[in-house]
């Protein structure tokens, strides 16, 4: 701690005070909203977004949302014969690249916990759940340890299968394969009012393999999240792409060994089941592949310290022990108040 | 001429050492403890004081020692005996190039203590539940064969034979081992010695809890005995620092101890003043 | 074999108050009160409740079901749930240790032997009532063993099954397997459902004592010292067998009391005392002996890891969801995953708590009390030693029993241990 001014401590205090879970509720909803709708501010931030803000969302030929999910452009970019992939050509790709990885590094995985809108409706069906009072799910550690790599097939699919299109091994019909499938085209233009993605492409076998694909995994999306805690997240592409770009990222959740007990109160509440937030005591960078840095495991730590959001090296926000009795006294207020 | 002393109130023994303001030894005085403890040791004080021409006045700073030292009102202050041990021997031991491990076998008990280049007491075990290893066992020992105290040396280094074994770990039981042994006809000399390695071998599994460094350094009454020395030094497998008078460094450390706090004090109040 | 009275009684029972167990409690608390000057007014409290419990044979009998808990395994929570209350039996006087011995091998754990002392004697003080069970956690193998004696004494007792390592996913799995099994046997005991709500109201009192322990545990750290090690170890004890709300409500006032001395600028203990982690055997009411022992000499005990105080009420539950099956999950996790009780396969987390605590409080040395005949604290002396000593910090092992009998030895190695830390730190640069 640098500084002895009252003052500081007492802005740090707060911060390390806060309802966590509550201020994320209402980032998540200004997001939602925000990307869902923000074309009608006339608010365009290009389409490089590292989140699923879907290019489907759109009300005649206006696009309703404030920007575009990357992973439509990269696909489609990638889909184009070899030898001119590696050419001046294709040099846009890597500029696309580029800007996509700088709102990334920004924000690190917290687009996932606090802006993509799949994340918030995840979040919300998890709401619906709890108010139902229905228990949730949890994978076992087997389970948990082979069902982790399909998100990795699903991005090496992403990139190769248009690169298959664009080398003419694979029908054109499967441009843009993860679109196809992603639950976020059959979502988001609902909230438009536009109920055309649910219906099934009679055109032609690929497609309607494809659309009928996309209308299965939206409803296992939809149930799987009822009763799995932001249960998408853990098969998403998107996420294991930033995952692999997040050497760089200025926001970084940071853990001190020395201080933690152990006591798996973060795993308790850990939306992915990370083991590895409670369990490693010698890594430093604890941010794993999963993780949306929703940021439950800081705020459900009782140890000074142990848990840290680090922005470009200055603390944010840390686990601190009155932060975690202020808000554990407020959960046992707002039972006692709901008696 | 000011002095410093430090009283050693043990089991057994009363030990006092005096010291000059320059930190010399003046001079050392045992008598036994009995049963006026508190008597006893004032009359030792007076006897080492009256032996070197010194007024009781002319000691600035008393410590007190041993397992008698909380009740022994006139001391300035009183510390452990193993602290008080670790001082004595780092002092004495600068003459023979500095010593790190200390062997302590007492009336009653025995310690092993290991020092730093600072003498300052960086380990330290102690075996204070139990009279076998300790000055109990040679006394009990001596009775039963019919010697003195100090012949026992001499008897061990006479020995022709091969030490016996002694078996029994306890000091009671060991008796009757020993009145055994003399009655199937062994030789006094290769007891004794059997009994000087039943105790080295104790003490050596001591030593060996703190860690035995170069020097070792070997004090207390039985110390005097040199047939023990021979033993401890066999089972060690290295060469013992013997002091003069070793019954005494614990309290020539407590009388050190005594000049350093009182220099200490009298700085500490002239800086103030 | 003599009754209990119906009525249990409050007043002064003379025969009672002469007896050795009697005596042996009214020594402690003089030696805790008296060897120590300005007392912190709140510890009257503890004072005056040691005292009527211990001394004059005050019953703390109370109303509805009556359970007995032999470790802190046993989530206490569960138990207050269902409208019972929970005792914990562990024992500290040397008076039930002989008459335990009985019941145990010669060189075996003196907790344990108390424990079953206590337990065999209908008149019994702490006067704690008819007990209507007695959860007895498989930890140790001696408390293990010691259910099956407790049986034989009349008890009922119910195992508590404690997994031998707590870092596998099955092991994790069966504790929470143990602790529901363990609520089923509770519900079935005491007649009533466990719901949401009063799980949720007994947790809500239990997290109220632990930050208010936290606040206590905080104060450690001030140096000079604002409080003493043994008043601490005094409101631990208490934890044992005081109302739990007016236990808490006490530790708050005591908080404010430490908290406005410190804004006055007292100090409970000398600038130059050396600070001493205490870790091992637990010292129990009103074997108090080591920690006692230590501050006589001119120590401080700032800090401890030992389950009669600090791991007892330190480690807090975090909850996600407050559905009933997550709620007792939550506290199974809570009691097994950051226990650092030596019964466990590795000791990996109780060296990074030593290290981490002997940090924090600043301490200049450690104390390692064993018991004589607890074998896994005297197996996992070794690697804690040479932890604290890599880093820095020197350890004094000390093994000792309940008698009275060893104090002079105990008081030359304290002694010896606390003037070697001084010397250490006049000679350490600053």
């Amino acid at each position: 701690m640098k500084a002895n001014r009252p003052a500081l401590a007492a802005l740090r205090a707060a911060v390390n005070g806060v309802d966590l879970n509550r201020f994320r509720f209402w980032v998540q909803l200004a997001s939602f909203a925000f990307f869902l709708y923000g074309g009608y501010a006339a608010v365009n931030l290009g389409s490089h977004l590292p989140l699923f803000a879907c290019v489907y969302n759109r009300v005649g030929t206006a696009g309703a949302g404030a920007g575009v999910c990357y992973l439509m452009p990269l696909q489609l970019q990638l889909a184009r014969p070899w030898n001119t992939l590696f050419t001046g050509a294709s040099l846009f790709i890597l500029t696309g690249l580029g800007i996509f990885m700088l709102w990334f590094l920004a924000l690190n995985k917290a687009w996932c916990g606090f802006v993509c809108p799949l994340g918030t409706i995840q979040d919300w069906l998890t709401a619906l759940r709890r108010f139902v009072r229905i228990r949730y799910s949890v994978y076992t550690q087997s389970q948990f340890d082979w069902l982790k790599k399909i998100k990795y097939l699903l991005l090496a699919l992403a990139v190769l299968i248009p690169l298959g299109i664009g080398n003419g091994y694979i029908t054109r019909e499967l441009r843009a394969p993860i679109c196809q499938i992603c639950p976020g085209r059959v979502l988001l233009p609902l909230f438009s009012g536009d109920y055309s993605h649910w219906n099934i492409d009679f055109t032609s076998t690929t497609t309607v393999v494809m659309t009928a694909l996309g209308v299965l995994i939206t409803g296992l999306f939809l149930v799987g999240a009822f009763v799995k805690k932001r249960f998408y997240c853990f098969f998403c592409p998107m996420s294991a792409f930033l995952f692999l770009l997040s050497k760089p990222a200025l926001l970084r959740l940071k853990k001190d060994g020395s201080k933690c007990t152990r006591c798996g109160d973060c795993y308790r509440v850990c939306d992915m089941q990370i083991k590895a937030i409670a369990d490693d005591v010698v890594t430093a960078d604890i941010m794993a592949d999963d993780c949306t840095l929703c940021l439950k495991c800081v705020a459900a730590c009782p140890e000074t310290g142990a848990l840290k959001v680090k922005y470009a090296g200055l603390t944010i926000f840390e686990a601190t022990e009155t932060g975690f009795i202020k808000r554990c006294q407020k959960e046992h207020c707002r039972a006692n108040a709901s008696r | 001429m000011s002095c410093f002393a430090g009283l050693d109130i043990g089991s057994t023994a009363i030990k006092v050492a005096l010291v000059d303001s320059d930190g010399r030894l003046v001079g050392v005085h045992v008598a036994a403890t009995g049963s006026h403890f508190h008597h006893n040791a004032q009359e030792a004080l007076q006897t080492l004081l009256t032996r070197h021409g010194l007024a009781r006045e002319q000691v600035r700073y008393l410590i007190a020692t041993g397992y008698g030292r909380k009740l022994f009102k006139e001391a300035d202050d009183s510390i452990s005996e193993i602290t008080a041990n670790a001082l004595g021997a780092h002092e004495v031991g600068k003459a023979f190039g500095g010593v790190r491990t200390i062997i302590n076998i007492g009336g009653q008990d025995s310690k092993a203590i290991l020092i730093d280049a600072q003498g300052n007491v960086a380990n330290f075990a102690m075996n204070d539940k139990c009279a076998a290893g300790t000055g109990r066992f040679l006394d009990v020992s001596a009775r039963n064969l019919g010697l003195d105290l100090d012949e026992l040396g001499a008897c061990h280094l006479s020995s022709t034979g091969t030490p016996l074994a002694i078996n029994s770990t306890c000091t009671v039981f060991a008796e009757s081992e020993i009145i055994g042994l003399l009655a199937r006809g062994h030789g006094k000399p290769e007891i004794v010695a059997g009994i000087h390695y039943s105790i080295a071998k104790r003490t050596v599994r001591l030593a060996k809890r703190v860690g035995i460094e170069d020097r070792v350094y070997f004090d207390g009454g039985p110390a005097l005995n040199k047939g023990l020395v021979a033993a401890l030094q066999d089972e060690l497998q290295r060469e013992l620092v013997v002091p003069e008078f070793p019954q005494t460094t614990t309290a020539f450390g407590a009388a050190i101890l005594a000049r350093s706090e009182f220099l200490a004090e009298a700085s500490l109040s002239s800086s103030a003043a | 074999m003599p009754t209990l009275p119906a009525e249990p009684t409050h007043a002064v029972t003379q025969p009672f108050s002469r007896s050795r167990q009697a005596r042996e409690a009214e020594e402690t608390l003089t030696h805790l009160v008296n060897d120590f000057d300005d007392n912190p007014e709140s510890m009257d409290y503890f004072y005056d409740l040691f005292r009527r419990v211990f001394c004059q044979g005050e019953s703390l009998e109370r109303e509805g079901v009556l359970v007995g808990t032999t470790c802190i395994h046993a989530p206490e929570e569960l138990i207050y749930a269902l409208g019972a209350t929970p005792v914990r039996l562990c024992n500290g006087s040397y008076h039930y240790d002989q008459i335990g011995a009985e019941f145990m091998p010669a060189k075996s754990c003196p907790l344990v032997k108390a424990t079953l002392g206590l337990l065999q004697d209908p008149h019994a003080v702490p006067r704690v009532g008819k007990l209507d069970l007695i959860v007895n956690p498989t930890t140790c193998d001696q408390k293990k063993k010691s259910g099956a004696l407790m049986t034989a004494l009349g008890h009922t007792v119910y195992d508590l099954e404690v997994p031998p390592s707590k870092d596998t996913e099955h092991s994790r799995v069966y504790w929470q397997r143990s602790v529901r099994a363990l609520t089923e046997r509770l519900c079935q005991l005491t007649g009533r459902r466990l719901t949401r709500r009063n799980l949720r109201a007994a947790m809500a009192r239990t997290s109220r004592a632990q930050a208010a322990f936290r606040v206590l545990h905080e104060h450690r750290r001030a140096a000079p010292s604002l409080v003493l090690g043994k008043d601490v170890f005094l409101v631990t004890n208490a934890f044992f067998f005081d109302d739990i709300d007016r236990w808490t409500a006490a530790v708050e006032r005591l908080n404010a009391e430490i908290a406005g001395r410190a804004a006055a600028g007292f100090q409970a203990a000398q600038t130059k005392a050396p600070r001493i982690l205490f870790t091992g055997s637990p010292p129990i009411f009103p074997n108090l002996k080591l920690p006692l022992l230590i501050e006589q000499s001119g120590g401080v005990v700032v800090a401890d890891e030992t389950c009669s105080a600090n791991r007892m009420l330190y480690d807090m539950t975090a909850v996600d969801e407050w559905h009933l099956p997550d709620m007792v999950d939550s506290l199974a996790d809570k009691y097994l995953k950051p226990c650092t009780c030596p019964t466990f396969t590795n000791n990996e987390d109780r060296r990074r708590r030593l290290l981490d605590l002997a940090r924090t409080f600043q301490v200049d040395g450690v104390v390692y009390q064993v018991f004589a005949g607890c074998q896994v604290y005297e197996m996992e002396q070794k690697s804690v030693a040479d932890t604290l000593q890599r880093a820095g910090f020197p350890m004094l092992a000390i093994e000792t029993d309940y008698s009275p009998d060893d104090l002079g030895q105990l008081t030359t190695r304290i002694e010896a241990f606390l003037e070697s830390l001084k010397a250490r730190k006049r000679h350490r640069p600053t």
